[in-house]
């Protein structure tokens, strides 16, 4: 569209005045809110038996966003996901998916690496990843041929036919991220991803949540490294008590806690809970 | 099913290209094979050492005060008569003679007395050996042949039997039917253990989470349970294949006995009820199995829970003879009834003939349902157990969810 001189200024001014109103914070815009929600949670609720684990719990995801899922030990991080993804069924609300609860046969593209992770120990490297890119929906020879490139460029194409038990620890949490991002995932969960994990493959990790957030993929981050969801998530909500604390931008919750870091947040919202609180729920 | 074929095929190729899996497949038949051979040698060995032993000479002094031995026969044996029982003793003591035979008045009360010299545990059976053929050759000398034969328990005897007015036999009646109770206790046996090492497999190894959400639990059960049932045909294959090639190629250079299984009868109705007892009872065990692999972290742990299970289910093969013999009674009733050790009441009873209508309608229905609920179960076990990986989930926690 031609716009003419005088037009042009106006515009000019116009973008002037609204960048000025969200610096000001007047009006605040982030590159997720503009986009449409593929995840919907609405008063999720988990009861195992007596004890209530999640109240209540509401938040959304948005498309192409890479969302941070905090809390600490204990506080429902893992039992929201599990029943996300159909494993748990939940006591009460609704969590859908692309508008629907999440079934293997949904045919929504998962890219899932839970907390508790490993892979079936005597079979060989090749077999492991086809097996699981078969699951995925992948043809055999895709399969085939999707894992013998991710096996090139984490420099492990020699292993290819090496049973898994004969792997090292890292080798072996290259194999476990490789068969996570199998099929090109839309929706990738990572639950405590870099657990455990030596510095090369905490690099290789990043590089994947960045590669795939740049094609659009949708990045749930379950974590307590906040040095890592600053740097990587659009958005974040901080789960206490089976509630949702603290749910927004990452410059909504730094601004709701006077601008401190995450780290510094982290610790005044979970400085008081037991540290040894055991396993994750 | 979405998934299930992909589950199917890693599961039984990946244990087709495990060594363990041919070597425990071709162990059995060879091992099977080694112990015949070893019985078959050791029998015949045995049997040419009798024959030995009973040829052997060796000096020998007798006393009948019963009046039954051959006069003649002792001289075959070069034995010599004595009226002293105590002197003979003496002489054998010192050594003087190999062996005294003492036959008393009434031999039926009193027994025979063999004294003699050590020749080692085995050789010393060449005394009665000895003693016996003496006293049975001298009676049979005074009786004819027939008799010998009777006291001997040397005739056969053929039965004919009818059940409706057509010829009946009872025990080649159950054969067929009868199969499904081997086939029950073969598939446990071979299927058992592979089937706990499978179920926990995914919990020791970690992968839970990663294959719940690509497959369905039921779909992944499915899966391994039909892989294993292959497995274990091909194993049963393994077994049977080279033994149908020998008795095909090589029956005549062998001397195996011929087989005819055309005479045997066939009776379809008791067939579809073994096999209707048979998946039944396959469905309640695996979904026993399924829920012990489920709730046990480990397949160390789940084997001691399944010794339970195999009591249960084993035990009232023991009690074989009752089941055909007193059918009516309340124990036989109960075992029947109860849904865990019902498989082999009925599956015998079925083949056997005595399993009445009431008790075939009550077995089938409260096995049916039982194998239902317990599949049911054990898919809700598995679906939570599983994601317990380092402790033993107790049946409430797992309910609750």
């Amino acid at each position: 569209m031609y716009l003419g001189g005088g037009s042009r200024a106006c515009a000019g001014v116009l973008i002037l005045y609204v960048e000025l109103l969200i610096s000001q914070g007047i009006i605040v815009l982030t590159r997720a809110e503009s986009k449409e929600s593929i995840i919907k949670i609405d008063n999720f609720r988990m009861d195992f038996g007596h004890k209530t684990v999640i109240k209540d719990l509401s938040f959304e995801v948005k498309k192409g966003e890479v969302f941070g899922f905090l809390g600490s030990n204990g506080s429902g991080k893992t039992t929201t996901i599990r029943a996300l993804l159909g494993i748990y069924q939940p006591t009460g609300g609704s969590l859908l998916v692309e508008g629907k609860v999440f079934s293997v046969s949904s045919g929504i593209r998962l890219g899932y690496l839970p907390e508790e992770r490993g892979l079936y120990k005597k079979e060989t490297v090749i077999d492991i990843m086809v097996y699981f890119g078969q699951l995925k929906g992948l043809s055999k020879s895709d399969a085939v041929q999707q894992a013998n490139a991710y096996l090139k460029r984490v420099n492990l194409s020699d292993k290819a036919d090496t049973r898994i038990d004969k792997l090292s620890g890292g080798q072996q949490q290259k194999i476990q991220l490789g068969i996570t991002i199998m099929n090109n995932p839309e929706l990738l969960i990572l639950d405590e991803p870099t657990k455990g994990f030596d510095p090369v493959n905490r690099r290789l990790l990043m590089d994947i949540i960045e590669e795939h957030q740049k094609n659009g993929t949708i990045v749930i981050f379950v974590t307590h490294q906040m040095e890592e969801v600053e740097r990587l998530c659009d958005r974040a909500l901080l789960l206490k008590d089976g509630k949702a604390y603290a749910y927004g931008s990452i410059k909504d919750i730094k601004s709701k806690f006077g601008g401190a870091s995450l780290d510094d947040i982290f610790l005044k919202v979970y400085g008081d809970e037991n540290e040894a609180s055991g396993e994750d729920l | 099913m979405y998934n299930l074929g992909t589950v199917f095929r890693f599961e039984v190729i990946r244990s087709l290209k495990k060594k363990s899996f041919w070597i425990m497949s071709l162990a059995f038949p060879l091992l099977i094979g080694a112990i015949f051979a070893v019985i078959y040698f050791s029998n015949q060995a045995t049997d040419q050492a009798a024959n030995d032993t009973k040829n052997q000479k060796f000096s020998l002094v007798v006393t009948d005060k019963s009046g039954l031995i051959d006069k003649q026969l002792l001289q075959q044996f070069d034995a010599t008569e004595s009226d002293n029982k105590q002197a003979s003793i003496d002489d054998v003591v010192n050594g003087k003679v190999d062996a005294y035979f003492y036959y008393p008045d009434n031999i039926v009360d009193s027994g025979v007395e063999i004294y003699a010299k050590d020749v080692g545990l085995f050789d010393d059976g060449r005394y009665e050996a000895v003693a016996k053929a003496l006293l049975q050759g001298s009676v049979s000398m005074t009786v004819d042949a027939d008799k010998t034969a009777v006291l001997q328990d040397r005739v056969s005897f053929g039965t004919t039997t009818y059940k409706d007015g057509v010829k009946f036999d009872g025990i080649q009646q159950a054969i067929i039917p009868g199969i499904f109770l081997v086939l029950f206790y073969i598939v446990i046996a071979m299927f058992g253990n592979q089937m706990l090492v499978s179920t926990t497999e995914e919990k020791e190894n970690r992968v839970t989470e990663m294959i719940l959400t690509t497959i369905q639990a039921k779909t992944l059960i499915i899966g391994k349970i039909l892989s294993l049932v292959t497995l274990a045909m091909i194993q049963i294959s393994i077994i049977l294949i080279p033994i149908l090639i020998a008795y095909a190629f090589m029956h005549n250079q062998l001397a195996l006995p011929g087989l005819d299984l055309t005479s045997l009868p066939i009776d379809p109705i008791r067939i579809a009820i073994g096999a209707v007892i048979f998946s039944l009872s396959f469905l309640l065990f695996t979904g026993l199995l399924v829920a012990i692999g489920a709730i046990a972290p480990t397949a160390k742990e789940a084997g001691s829970f399944f010794g339970v299970v195999a009591i249960l289910l084993f035990g009232p093969l023991y009690a074989a003879t009752l089941f055909i013999s007193a059918p009516d009674s309340p124990i036989v009733r109960f075992l029947t009834l109860f849904p865990l050790t019902a498989p082999i009441p009925l599956l015998l009873r079925n083949a056997v003939g005595n399993l009445s209508f009431i008790d075939l309608v009550l077995g089938v229905i409260i096995l049916a349902i039982s194998a239902t609920l317990v599949m049911l179960i054990a898919v809700r076990l598995f679906r939570y157990g599983v994601l317990e990986y380092s402790r033993r989930m107790s049946l409430k926690e797992i309910f609750r969810r």
